[in-house]
């Protein structure tokens, strides 16, 4: 464990205050050969302290990448400022106010395999990038690796609440084909890295990067010569690359129970989960179960503590089809109870970097798997769609009507996987499409992947996130194709 | 009522800019990109203060530039002239580790041109305490929900070569809602050059009064093609996908743009269509991440057509382009749609039977090629008959063709041109602004 931090130990404070420090320093690098031509290196390093103040019924806070001790000690004074101001005009009279509750968790990265040398790295970059431009009709290729290495110290008072160390691994490919004023494109892990995992180069392995891009810039010629998704409602069976978006939009945002309590109304949106929905309100069909994990080794959104100072634990939000609990901070659980509403909460109060403080996120949300395979589902399909990959999303403020769209289509006619299809869409309502939950896949057929792209909050956060899940069937959705 | 002095962000980070002119050995080239801003930020529910606090945050773009070959390094500065030298000077060192170790960069751009200028514009701000009495004593028991963002905002250029280029604003928003019940609000976008109470308090009245109208049993649609009238928010959203890489010289030339078919006049928009990134308008730096200076108004869509693409130094090179000084991700700052001949005031009037929609949300291609795009209706959008508004609207889908929607559709542009500001604030705040009239539609089409 590190010593304290010398600066936080000479923060000072009056009676009756309370104050939290989060300290965060990250080093991003990012590797990429686009077009042919290996990119210049970019490295970023980010290193400050989020200060939290607590009054009586006050919450106030000040960020500073002045990690002096007169800087963090100016940036106390400035939350402390901000919470007597909360505490005569904010949200929380009534409400018991949390502290960190956790004490002393140290977490350290999870790598299996270190992570290869810049140049190795490059060589392979370079190598899938060739492969992928196999063909005059490939006119965009890209392969890249991102890699994140991230200390978080949290201290209350100046006693340790957690010491934690990150290592997040994100390998991509990408290909466009374009011809007749028509254009696919494919890529590994999705155009916005859902291959994404913490740990070391065992995830460059896990991703399929080596040797993948043949095969991307195969399918993304395979996508320009496909037909159009057909326009018409039938079974949709969406691999683990897609039902990780279905997921984020569909159940992990309505379960923020910041929104249910309006926080988000103004920006990210309300949800059509009311708070006296939990316990009894059926989400989808009684093969869906779903969990908060953050405590999964190599998931993208594994912590040993939240942003609050909750320790993390992983907890069933679906238990066969039944609503069971939101995804609710301490705080948020505090308040909810303040207005008649008590459940169990998670330690999901996180904040996308020093300068943020800790808001109702997900972490790493799940389908826990079920017992069918891809193969028996589709021998078991009539007449359906495969969708992999998503490309397109868009979902309404109460987390409702959606449209997703995917980069790869494949037709299935009885019980056989046939023509592959361009510009996969499809659209439902999140209240029914669960219900309609035929199937889902096994443990084997699980993926654990995720996005680096989740935003939300004011002032605007965009934090990492994980999701896992098997492929699963849906019965009876709307699905359809291009513009032409 | 206490008071805080506004930080003079210039004076803060001079030293920083010294240092990367001063850092060059001989042989290279070093320049340096700062954003820094000291903000305020207060989120509002039930029309109490959320959550509140202030963030100081600068970051520095460091490039050093050898022999054909170059690295970036993004560092943190801590606004103390001593650490920071000390922190760029370190950057620097492992720069010189990492571009010893690089290839060389073909697409390599940098303004030789050195230019040194420094536009400073001063407004009034609040201090924390008014901030939160004047937003939760002008919502009273209303449902407020909102957000107040301000104080200094700046960007700046610095390089060995002796370009030094600053632009610091003061500027602020408030960004709220006032509900009336489940998802239907009145939804406001407040920024003026100076902070006022009294027309803080104005704006929160009136759509206090504005959002009684909602009060009312909600209409429910059939999917179907409904006349429409998109307000000059709901059509920023529209013209805004297009900056998702539609003018990208990067994204027309790898395949990658939705407006692939307006850059080859297989589609056009309507001769009503003029859209500008037009900079001096909006008030923006002129000057970009690589030292170029940037011009004060490009034409992107000239009366329906293909005007200019955000050629960034790096693309011209790339694809013997000429550069138009675009940003290194290419896209427009201050979008300016230009106004039409329908008064704001006429177009319920002119709408006669459709929908009027406040704001569009989470818009998204459904056909990035084609220009086909998908998008749901949010907030105050109303059911409007025979000129008179008498319903709130549930949320609707749409799906449906830009080129469609602002070519055969567009009967009209509003004649007023709104100036709506940049609210995202992911990961600093931004000094953009989209520039947008309203536009009456003979149909937008609704599936879901």
């Amino acid at each position: 464990m590190a010593l304290p931090d010398p600066a936080v130990s000479a923060v000072r404070k009056p009676p009756g205050v309370d104050l939290s420090i989060r300290i965060v320093h990250e080093q991003n690098r990012a590797l990429g050969v686009v077009r042919g031509v290996v990119q210049p290196d970019a490295i970023t390093m980010d290193a400050g302290a989020m200060v939290t103040a607590w009054t009586g019924h006050g919450i106030g806070y000040a960020a500073s990448a002045d990690l002096s001790p007169a800087g963090l000690q100016a940036a106390a004074d400035r939350a402390i400022h901000w919470a007597r101001l909360v505490d005569a005009r904010g949200l929380f009279e009534g409400v018991a106010l949390p502290r960190p509750a956790a004490r002393g968790v140290v977490r350290a990265a999870t790598v299996q395999q270190p992570i290869a040398s810049r140049r190795e790295l490059i060589e392979q970059l370079r190598e899938e990038a060739a492969a992928l431009n196999g063909d005059p009709r490939i006119v965009h290729w890209a392969a890249s690796v991102h890699l994140s290495q991230t200390t978080q110290r949290q201290y209350l008072d100046g006693e340790l609440v957690g010491d934690e160390s990150f290592s997040f691994v994100v390998p991509n490919l990408e290909a466009t084909a374009a011809s007749g004023g028509r254009s696919q494109t494919r890529t590994l892990g999705g155009q916005y890295n859902g291959f994404c995992r913490q740990g070391g180069g065992e995830v460059i392995d896990l991703s399929g990067l080596r040797g993948g891009g043949a095969r991307i810039g195969r399918e993304a010629l395979q996508l320009l010569d496909a037909p159009n998704c057909p326009n018409d409602r039938r079974s949709l069976l969406l691999a683990p690359d897609q039902m990780l978006l279905q997921i984020h939009e569909s159940i992990g945002h309505p379960l923020e129970l910041d929104r249910i309590l309006g926080d988000e109304r103004n920006f990210a949106g309300t949800s059509f989960v009311t708070l006296d929905m939990f316990g009894r309100y059926r989400y989808g069909s009684p093969l869906l179960n779903v969990s908060f994990d953050p405590t999964h080794a190599g998931g993208f959104a594994s912590y040993g503590v939240d942003d609050e100072g909750t320790p993390a634990a992983k907890v069933r939000l679906i238990e066969d089809g039944m609503l069971r609990r939101p995804l609710g901070s301490a705080l948020s659980v505090a308040r909810a109870r303040a207005v008649g509403f008590s459940f169990a909460g998670t330690a999901n109060a996180r904040a996308s970097g020093w300068h943020r403080p800790p808001i109702d996120r997900m972490a790493n949300i799940n389908v826990e798997p079920g017992d069918s395979s891809l193969a028996q589902m589709v021998r078991d399909t009539e007449r359906g769609v495969l969708m992999r990959t998503n490309v397109s999303w868009s979902i309404d403020d109460s987390r409702n009507k959606f449209q997703f769209g995917c980069e790869w289509g494949q037709l299935i006619e009885n019980g056989e996987l046939g023509a592959v299809v361009r510009n996969p869409n499809y659209r439902g309502v999140s209240a029914t499409f669960w219900r309609n939950l035929a199937a889902v896949g096994r443990a084997d057929e699980r993926e654990w992947l995720g996005t680096p792209y989740c935003g939300k909050g004011e002032p605007g956060q965009v934090v990492r996130v994980g999701h896992a899940a098997p492929p699963c069937l849906f019965h009876e959705v709307d699905v359809f194709g291009a513009e032409q | 009522m206490s008071t805080r002095s506004q930080p003079d962000l210039a004076a803060r980070f001079a030293e920083a800019m010294r240092a990367v002119q001063q850092a060059a050995r001989a042989g290279e080239t070093t320049t340096g990109w700062i954003s820094a801003e000291v903000s305020d930020f207060v989120r509002f529910n039930r029309g109490r203060v959320r959550q509140a606090g202030t963030v100081e945050k600068a970051r520095i773009e460091l490039r050093l530039i050898r022999e054909g070959r170059q690295a970036s390094f993004v560092q943190t500065l801590s606004g103390i002239a001593v650490d920071d030298r000390a922190r760029i000077a370190a950057a620097f060192e492992e720069l010189r580790l990492i571009v010893g170790d690089s290839e060389p960069d073909p697409h390599l751009a940098v303004s030789d041109l050195a230019v040194c200028r420094s536009t400073r514009l001063s407004s009034r701000l609040p201090d924390a305490q008014e901030v939160c009495e004047v937003v939760c004593t002008a919502a009273g028991d209303a449902d407020l929900v909102g957000f107040y963002a301000g104080g200094p905002l700046a960007c700046g250029f610095a390089s060995s070569l002796g370009h030094s280029m600053w632009h610091e604003a003061r500027p602020w928003f408030l960004d709220y809602c006032i509900y009336s019940g489940g998802d239907k609000a009145v939804k406001v976008t407040f920024a003026e050059p100076d902070w006022r109470a009294e027309a803080v308090a104005a704006s929160i009245a009136r759509a206090r009064r504005d959002a009684t109208l909602l009060d009312r049993p909600p209409k429910i649609l059939a999917p179907g093609d409904y006349r429409a009238w998109l307000s000059p928010a709901a059509l920023a959203e529209l013209v805004g996908m297009m900056n998702w890489g539609g003018f990208s010289a990067s994204a027309l030339m790898s395949g990658q743009s939705p407006l692939a078919r307006l850059k080859s006049d297989a589609d056009r928009f309507s001769e009503r269509v003029h859209l500008a990134d037009d900079l001096a308008a909006g008030g923006l730096p002129r000057f970009q991440s690589d030292g170029f200076e940037r011009p004060g108004c490009l034409g992107l869509v000239d009366a329906g057509r293909f005007g200019a693409a955000l050629v960034s130094p790096r693309s011209a090179r790339e694809f013997s382009l000429d550069g138009t000084g675009a940003t290194p991700n290419e896209v427009a700052q201050a979008l300016s749609l230009a106004g039409g001949e329908l008064a704001d005031g006429d177009a319920m009037a002119a709408l006669g039977t459709g929908v009027a929609i406040s704001n569009f949300w989470y818009l998204n291609w459904s056909d990035r090629a084609a220009g086909r795009l998908t998008g749901m209706t949010r907030f105050a959008s109303l059911w409007v008959e025979h000129g008179e508004p008498v319903a709130p609207l549930s949320v609707m889908r749409f799906d449906d063709s830009l080129f469609r929607l602002l070519g055969s559709q567009l009967e009209a542009l509003g004649r007023q041109v709104h100036r709506i500001p940049d609210t995202q604030t992911y990961d600093n705040r931004s000094f953009g602004l989209t520039m947008s009239p309203g536009a009456l539609l003979a149909g937008l089409n609704f599936t879901l």
